[in-house]
């Protein structure tokens, strides 16, 4: 059997039948109509309202406008990958505290997962932007984006990563001890290399969800793709053009970070499963 | 392939062990002592607490009272001392537990390599080895999944091996395998006999016991109640329970 074929649908319903199948066709044919009519009428609203007059779309024919961008893109990206290397190693530090055997440790540890996945994303910023000036530190715009989006993650990346060590079937653990294995060699060589495979769709799901709370940056003025793009449209007017191409640039990373998820899940059952 | 028992310290004593699963008596005044070379085989029915009889012994079940002693040193409790002493003691699995991420070679080398601290060199080298004997040694680079549950109990035994242990203990190594792929691990076994290994094996395999084992072992409901060489308990079993549990399984 041809394991890559099999999808969510295989599992959901039988076989369609001659009968199904005609429905199937017939169903397909009326949503592709209604698709297109949507399409139609969206068009011909943003038609009617001027939204696709070329001043509004001359820009992106600018190489400085794609500058512009690129240099915003360039910032978002930073903060990304700032955030989540920051949202990885917190995530860790949770996870190990939470699992240790320590009560008070893993109290300490239980508590910052939920304040960390209570609190919303822009309460964390309003913090790091308003109140952590007033403690005398002066954090520079990068850090006072990085670090709260970073921190509003951690605390679902921690469990993500305790759901992959709880994942591991106990035989793993038994095994390791019983060749003779301490306790950190056990979860170093046996336990965490597994239990991160399981997660890896997961921590991904989660990356997504750091590169999009970085958009916030605007808050504390650090030029991400989302604060250039609302200097472009206050500059030029141009509202629905600059959101629609920033929204596609978005979509594009995102949709790339998916499929690199998907792949790496593939691989992993490709490798276990034989 | 019964061998005369050798003379001195016993390898594996477990003295009045008692073990509760809350009000469940587990493990009821167990006494046992295994001699360098000896093969014992331990039977009886399901949740007789024969299982837990033999995860006892390197501690992966704990005891409530009594005394385990392994070459007449007491059991460690925890840490450096009792992972020393595990590491002497070899163990294989119903379910074989072979460590799935990684590729067969590296699941025999990885205890002489962390454990015992042998070079990656030296550590592949016996590893080949092993897995030649137990006859794997063509699947080294691929990973658990990809073999059968026959190969993958052999490489598992591979894997006790290689860490040189004074002792084996066997928990139901065949029951969760296909019934064609159950000789090939048992031949692995009754090789190791042979040669003189010290083994503790909880099993169905009433043919293999017969012919394998020093000693039978009967327990029920967390007690030993017959200890005596295969010939004799086979053919003349002194209760009356361990005649209907023979009787049980011959039925079919």
């Amino acid at each position: 059997m041809n394991n890559k074929n099999i999808t969510i649908r295989d599992y959901l319903y039988e076989a369609p039948g001659p009968k199904t199948k005609r429905y199937i066709t017939i169903g397909t044919v009326l949503s592709l109509i209604c698709v297109a009519w949507l399409i139609y009428v969206i068009i011909r609203l943003f038609y009617e309202n001027g939204q696709l007059d070329a001043k509004y779309w001359s820009i992106f024919t600018r190489a400085t406008t794609w500058r512009f961008f690129g240099k915003g893109l360039l910032g978002t990206l930073e903060v990304s990958l700032a955030a989540m290397l920051v949202t990885f190693s917190l995530g860790m530090i949770m996870m190990i505290g939470r699992i240790n055997r320590n009560k008070v440790i893993s109290t300490i540890a239980t508590v910052f997962i939920e304040l960390s996945r209570g609190i919303p994303t822009l309460l964390f910023i309003y913090f790091f932007f308003l109140a952590v000036p007033q403690f005398g530190l002066k954090l520079p715009a990068f850090w006072k984006i990085t670090l709260p989006v970073a921190i509003s993650a951690a605390g679902v990346t921690a469990e993500t990563l305790r759901s992959g060590v709880n994942a591991v079937p106990k035989g793993q653990r038994e095994a390791a001890i019983s060749l003779g294995m301490r306790d950190h060699t056990v979860f170093l060589k046996i336990i965490f290399p597994q239990a991160f495979r399981i997660v890896i769709p997961g921590l991904i799901s989660e990356l997504v969800i750091v590169l999009k709370d970085t958009t916030f940056a605007y808050v504390v003025s650090y030029a991400d793709l989302m604060q250039n793009a609302r200097v472009m449209i206050s500059n030029y007017d141009a509202l629905l053009s600059v959101y629609l191409v920033v929204a596609v640039i978005y979509i594009l990373i995102n949709y790339g970070l998916n499929k690199l998820s998907v792949y790496l899940a593939n691989r992993r059952k490709r490798l276990q499963a034989g | 392939m019964a061998q005369a028992t050798q003379a001195g310290t016993p390898v594996i004593e477990l003295r009045h062990v008692d073990k509760h699963y809350g009000q469940l008596h587990v493990l009821k005044d167990i006494n046992l002592s295994v001699k360098k070379g000896e093969v014992v085989v331990i039977i009886g029915p399901s949740g007789s607490g024969k299982s837990t009889l033999c995860r006892t012994i390197n501690r992966l079940e704990t005891i409530d009272s009594g005394e385990i002693l392994i070459d007449g040193q007491p059991l460690p409790k925890e840490g450096r001392k009792l992972a020393e002493l595990r590491a002497q003691v070899g163990m294989v699995f119903q379910q074989f537990n072979l460590f799935a991420h990684k590729t067969i070679l590296d699941n025999v080398t990885i205890g002489p390599r962390e454990v015992l601290k042998k070079s990656k060199a030296e550590a592949e080298q016996e590893a080949m080895q092993l897995l030649k004997r137990v006859g794997v040694d063509s699947q080294a680079s691929k990973v658990p999944a990809q073999l059968s549950g026959g190969q993958q109990q052999r490489v598992a035994i591979a894997r006790s091996l290689a860490m040189h242990p004074k002792a084996m203990l066997f928990d139901e190594p065949t029951s969760a395998l296909d019934p064609e792929m159950i000789g090939e691990v048992l031949a692995v076994m009754t090789e190791l006999a042979s040669e003189g290994m010290t083994m503790v094996i909880v099993t169905h395999e009433m043919n293999f016991a017969k012919r394998v084992a020093d000693r039978i072992i009967f327990m029920d409901a967390g007690a030993i109640l017959e200890e005596n060489t295969p010939e004799e308990f086979f053919t003349n079993p002194a209760t009356q329970r361990a005649r209907d549990f023979l009787e049980s399984i011959q039925a079919h």
